[in-house]
């Protein structure tokens, strides 16, 4: 097992140089220090629609949605009590988070539920640095829809430079004309078509009202997306997003294709914005994925300051590298996963649910997709047969192919995955991703070190198609 | 102006064949941007004497939901035409015959994507069986068979 720790003895040396090794050993000290945090799951409101319009009953992690960022550091341990405020049992997943299979917050597979008015002790060190989130694991339909969603920030010892570091938590509601949230979560053409898209995207909380940005300042921008169903494909008029880390993992910089920064549900971007525009002007940011429903997400407004720099600043964009074992393809062992069923999926699920020709597949609760033929739906519960064992160490190279008409971003709990190929083509820019986005028809190649034991979930992060079947679980021993 | 916007208008409707000035009838499909279908199935209403505009939207269940489709009937575009909901692959003919008779119900579906429906290829398997639907919480009851 070869690890990337370039970035460690880049830490050490810079730190050594610049203050000395007293201030060296203190931080190693307080870095070491338990981190405690708490977060109550319950129910509360919030004005997602804006200042005027009515309250929205929300479910909420500490009252507020999304849940409170919770900022904290690479390789500092890491203690949260989770309280379950609700009326039905609830888990938290640390969405990327590298972590003991027991912190992993699926119910029945990784631990008991948190049942109603009981709490859970998370304790975990983050080993990677980057954008990650938190959301529950039970009943997730229905308590991410209504708002338990967070983002979680693990620190760099040493970030790059910018003037500014924000984070777009995007969220998706389906909301009724009285702004409350619609019901009918789980409906069966939802479940076998796109999931629940909504109606009305909010950033960090509200419908997005203008970003005010100043003239040559450099941004670093995190964007999670947190929606139950919707994709995302963003650009940012007149700007030149730099991709800096996708999924928490740094990544070799560079722009996207076609200017277009495709965010499927649970993945996270970080880009670097250099705020290029004229003091005074205005630059909108749309979302343009779902054909001939493209809206303005909201828009870079510039303060009439001159700018803070007359260049762009010449700092370096690439981020410090993450300790993630590097697969050895040459012994690897290859697995195959296969995504099948949804609408006009061609008969594929036909001995899953009596399904027959192209009829509804997902009715009355039942599958609508399956993997490798398999239909495991909910959230996860005890028992659950893994499709594929690794012994652990063994690098895996895993095949995905999409063989629906969807789209599906397929999250792997407890590892990253190097992306290898798209169709055929490598995937350039050194991508690893804990959520790695399907296409229709798409074929993906990744590969991963199995180092960490466990039953491991692999699910599409649709909510309503996890639900209905599109989710398997895999063992390392 | 007046008199020239009158002959104008005359002179169309003198000048439009009468067929196809009464035949066409005026739709707005509702349906997901992602599904291939529903598009097969305009173009087979259009081709039947209808006028479909095409409305890409993203919560279609809940449209279909508020124009009073029952969950059970739902199928994946919901048609709105001359005052009555069409859910799912309906046959051109049970659609007229519901713009001719005007009952007092609130549309009419066909529940599932069944395969030989228009739009959607394939063998007809069995009957089609149209339900009408109402939205005073009355059990759906069958409109009519195909």
């Amino acid at each position: 097992m070869d690890i990337d720790f370039s970035y460690f003895f880049t830490r050490r040396r810079l730190l050594q140089a610049a203050a000395g090794v007293a201030s060296t050993t203190l931080l190693t000290a307080r870095a070491s220090e338990l981190d405690e945090r708490e977060l109550k799951a319950a129910h509360g409101r919030a004005g997602l629609a804006g200042p005027d319009a009515p309250w929205t009953t929300v479910w909420a992690y500490d009252g507020t949605v999304p849940g409170p960022t919770l900022r904290v550091q690479q390789g500092r341990p890491l203690r949260i009590t989770v309280e379950n405020g609700l009326d039905e049992d609830t888990t938290t997943h640390w969405h990327g988070i590298r972590l003991p299979n027991a912190m992993d917050g699926v119910p029945g597979l990784t631990q008991k539920p948190i049942k109603p008015g009981e709490n859970f002790v998370y304790e975990f060190t983050p080993p990677d640095a980057g954008t990650f989130w938190y959301h529950p694991h039970a009943d997730s339909l229905v308590q991410l829809g209504r708002g338990l969603a967070g983002a979680l920030i693990v620190e760099e010892a040493e970030p790059i430079v910018v003037d500014r570091d924000l984070l777009w938590l995007l969220q998706d509601w389906r909301l009724t004309d009285d702004k409350q949230l619609a019901p009918r979560f789980g409906s069966a053409m939802d479940a076998a078509m796109s999931g629940r898209v909504g109606n009305v995207v909010t950033v960090n909380g509200t419908v997005p009202v203008d970003q005010l940005v100043k003239a040559g300042e450099r941004v670093r921008l995190r964007l999670v997306n947190a929606c139950l169903a919707r994709m995302v494909a963003l650009r940012f008029e007149g700007h030149r997003p730099v991709i800096v880390a996708i999924d928490g993992q740094p990544c070799d910089p560079h722009e996207p294709e076609d200017g277009r920064l495709m965010l499927a549900p649970a993945m996270r971007i970080d880009i670097v914005l250099d705020m290029q525009g004229d003091p005074g002007s205005r630059h909108a940011v749309t979302d343009d994925f779902y054909d001939g429903l493209a809206y303005t997400l909201t828009t870079l407004a510039y303060d009439s300051a001159s700018p803070l720099r007359a260049h762009p600043l010449d700092a370096p964009l690439g981020l410090p590298r993450n300790p993630l074992p590097q697969p050895d393809l040459a012994s690897a062992e290859r697995q195959e996963i296969v995504l099948q069923g949804g609408m006009m999926g061609g008969g594929k699920l036909a001995g899953v649910g009596g399904m027959m020709g192209m009829a509804t597949p997902g009715m009355n609760g039942g599958a609508a997709w399956a993997i490798n033929g398999m239909s495991m739906t909910g959230d996860g519960h005890a028992g659950m047969a893994p499709q594929f064992t690794l012994k652990r160490g063994t690098t895996c190279h895993l095949t995905m192919r999409n063989e629906t008409a969807w789209w599906h971003p397929m999250h792997v709990h407890g590892f990253s995955l190097l992306v290898l190929a798209r169709n055929g083509s490598p995937v350039p820019n050194r991508q690893w991703q804990d959520t790695v986005l399907l296409a229709p028809k798409d074929t993906i190649e990744c590969a991963f070190v199995a180092d960490n034991p466990g039953d491991w979930m692999l699910h599409c992060h649709v909510a309503d198609h996890q639900m209905a079947g599109l989710m398997t679980v895999f063992r390392v021993t | 102006m007046k008199l020239t916007y009158r002959l104008a208008a005359l002179a169309t409707l003198i000048a439009t064949p009468l067929p196809a000035f009464a035949a066409t009838i005026n739709a707005v499909m509702y349906k997901n941007p992602q599904c291939s279908c529903c598009e097969s199935y305009a173009n087979y209403l259009e081709h039947n004497g209808f006028k479909v505009d095409i409305k890409p939207v993203n919560n279609l269940s809940q449209i279909s939901s508020d124009a009073g489709v029952p969950a059970d009937l739902e199928g994946c575009h919901t048609l709105m035409v001359d005052g009555y909901v069409v859910d799912g692959l309906v046959p051109v003919d049970i659609v007229k015959k519901l713009l001719a008779e005007r009952p007092p119900i609130t549309g009419i579906a066909l529940a599932g994507m069944p395969s030989g429906a228009p739009g959607m290829g394939g063998e007809k398997s069995g009957p089609f069986v149209v339900y009408a639907f109402t939205k005073d919480g009355k059990a759906p009851a069958v409109y009519a068979t195909d």
